[in-house]
């Protein structure tokens, strides 16, 4: 995998291959101080110029079986390894996206769950899920990862179909249209009566979608109606309602650690006509709550796509039931969290390390300057049982979207 | 909670002096451990059997003594994936010291064989170890209260009288109390767990209400 090129050598690489000519070499100044400025030649092009700047360590950092590399029907390509801790269960490091036709760009350096928080609505009990969750992986059957390959037992890695990447008619009633694929690794836990789907999809479109399924049992808790909804027959036995807060880690690297920034995009002007951006970049660790229109990205402005636009990871699609706890769990009062890199600082809540902050809310008090930001992503479920989830529980998911924002110059598709 | 961040650099001498102490450790059927290959591992590769093996016994060498009573025990050793190791194999074994309540986490440099680094700390609860897991359900069983109603479950639910912990299907969570909790609040530096309980006709007991205190070895009612 390459990483930044120095001016020099971009300015080379399309020396050499006349395919950007002079628009690469009036390439802007990278817009983070001291970053070298670097821009991505169109692809496929000056490979050896840029062979010469591959930095060292790049390539994925596992041997197999820990290491996928999966080529996807259109050409996509993602790398990556996985890895099963005994806290924090899958753990997916050095992920990096090859667009067909283009060059690997390094996406993130590590992701893992980070807690599921279970609160029960009458107020007790109140769990916090991750524990020892590697322990407590599912052996799976082949019939448990269709189509795809079991690693070491507990991962599975495979294919699905992910419907129209596009559709497009001529006008005169010829259509063309493309099938999407995902690339999908997920692992299966067992915590008490939840079964837990713990899956990261790719995609060919270059998206990257996590999400957790709860399946399993109902927990058997009963309570008032006022906190439960009857199950079974008749209304004696009223099961307790309860959410998952599920907290993701998400530690972006961009072609490496430097030069990567977190932006908050809104659009001003409800209830007039106009709709108006407003970016926020966040130089300070801080946290942020989901608007209908808000989103984020992870920008590297010293890595630009053909089209001289910097590379990012944009952040959507957060479908939360935005669960806020009492005081004494403010970690769940946002949706979206951004704290500079510390090694110790693994789970939302409930921390295991000394000498570190004990839960996401307290990470952020400092307000410390962003150098190497990590992302963590809130999305809560709140389940109300219903006599279909009689046992064995239909999975319900949750999740959110990863996309990519200027990776490309054009349809990855 | 002290918080404290000391270098450290044992020499490995006597790493290996005490025998009997592998059954203290975590081995290669740990869920995190790589497959036994004979190649070297890769830098991002989980922890081999081996490796899992070798830290825990360079980072309990100085607290062998409070393992073989029970008053410290090695919970699990996990890949340390610190950026700022680069490429060197590093372990963080995780140690809970019964005695005064502390959890002890090193950091064992593999290749040079020594714990590099230390953090302890009062009041960190890291998730329970299966020895942990075991240990609180046999404080169930002995309880008066519950360790009958345990006993007559398990007989209805399994048709055949419970001979030890081992019979039960377990699973072990952290427990913290919330501010102002009047059973458990010495739960904030007492090492507490709570306990789920899986019959085997694969029915759960209600165990929610329950807090098993393993500093104190005391079983606590939550009122709520």
């Amino acid at each position: 995998m390459f990483l930044r090129l120095t001016l020099s050598s971009a300015l080379l690489a399309a020396g050499l291959t006349g395919a950007t000519g002079s628009t690469a070499g009036s390439t802007e100044t990278a817009g983070t101080a001291g970053a070298a400025e670097a821009v991505r030649a169109a692809a496929g092009s000056a490979g050896a110029a840029r062979a010469a700047q591959a930095a060292p360590g790049s390539q994925p950092s596992c041997s197999s079986p820990y290491r996928i590399d999966k080529t996807l029907p259109n050409g996509a390509r993602w790398q990556l390894c996985w890895e099963m801790r005994t806290i924090e269960g899958l753990t997916l490091t050095d992920v990096t996206y090859t667009p067909d036709g283009g060059e690997p760009t390094g996406v993130l350096r590590s992701t893992a769950l980070a807690q599921i928080h279970v609160p029960y609505d009458s107020g007790e009990p109140r769990f916090h899920d991750i524990g020892t969750i590697g322990d407590d992986a599912i052996a799976l059957k082949s019939a448990d990862c269709p189509g795809g390959e079991r690693r070491s037992q507990f991962v599975c890695v495979t294919t699905r179909a992910r419907g129209h990447g596009y559709m497009k008619s001529d006008g005169e009633g010829v259509s063309t249209s493309v099938q999407g694929t995902d690339l999908v690794v997920f692992a299966a836990f067992q915590l008490g009566w939840y079964t837990y789907l713990v899956e990261w999809a790719f995609g060919d479109d270059g998206a990257i979608t996590p999400r957790i399924g709860a399946t399993g049992s109902l927990s058997g808790f009963t309570t008032t109606p006022g906190y439960g909804w009857p199950i079974g027959v008749g209304s004696t036995k009223f099961e307790e309602s309860h959410n998952h807060n599920v907290f993701w880690r998400l530690d972006f690297d961009i072609e490496g650690s430097r030069g990567d920034v977190v932006e908050q995009y809104d659009f001003a002007g409800s209830g007039t006509s106009k709709r108006k951006l407003v970016k926020t970049v966040f130089d300070e660790e801080t946290k942020a709550v989901n608007g209908r229109m808000r989103w984020w990205r992870v920008v590297d402005s010293g890595v630009r796509n053909a089209d001289r636009h910097p590379v990012s990871w944009e952040i959507n699609n957060l479908a939360s039931a935005e669960y806020r706890g009492p005081a004494d769990e403010a970690f769940t009062r946002a949706d979206l969290y951004v704290t500079d890199y510390r090694a110790c600082e693994r789970l939302a809540s409930t921390n295991p390390t000394p000498g570190c902050g004990k839960s996401l809310d307290r990470y952020v008090a400092d307000g410390k300057r962003l150098t190497d930001p990590v992302v963590w992503v809130n999305v809560g479920f709140h389940h109300v049982a219903r006599d279909e989830d009689a046992d064995p529980m239909p999975t319900h998911w949750q999740g959110f979207r990863i996309t990519p924002r200027d990776v490309t110059a054009k349809n990855p598709s | 909670m002290r918080r404290a961040r000391i270098m450290m650099a044992f020499a490995v001498a006597g790493a290996t002096a005490v025998v009997g102490v592998l059954s203290l450790v975590p081995g290669e059927t740990g869920s995190q451990a790589a497959q036994s290959v004979a190649r070297p591992p890769s830098p991002g590769d989980p922890l081999t059997g081996d490796e899992v093996t070798r830290a825990g016994r360079i980072a309990s060498a100085t607290w062998r003594s409070h393992m073989t009573t029970g008053r410290a025990e090695l919970l699990y050793v996990e890949r340390d994936d610190d950026k700022a190791a680069g490429e060197r194999r590093r372990a963080d074994a995780y140690i809970y010291d019964y005695r005064t309540d502390r959890l002890v986490v090193r950091t064992v440099d593999l290749a040079r064989g020594e714990v590099v680094e230390e953090r302890t700390g009062r009041g960190v609860q890291p998730p329970p170890s299966r020895g942990e897991e075991t240990a609180a359900a046999e404080l169930l069983l002995a309880d008066p209260k519950y360790g009958g109603r345990v006993r007559a479950a398990h007989l209805k639910a399994g048709g055949r009288p419970l001979v030890s912990a081992a019979d039960l299907g377990l699973r072990a969570l952290t427990f913290t109390p919330r501010p102002g909790d009047r059973v458990a609040g010495a739960c904030e530096v007492h090492r507490c767990v709570r306990l789920f309980v899986r019959l085997p006709d694969g029915s759960w007991l209600d165990t929610s209400r329950i807090v098993v205190d393993l500093s104190a070895k005391k079983i606590l009612t939550l009122e709520w």
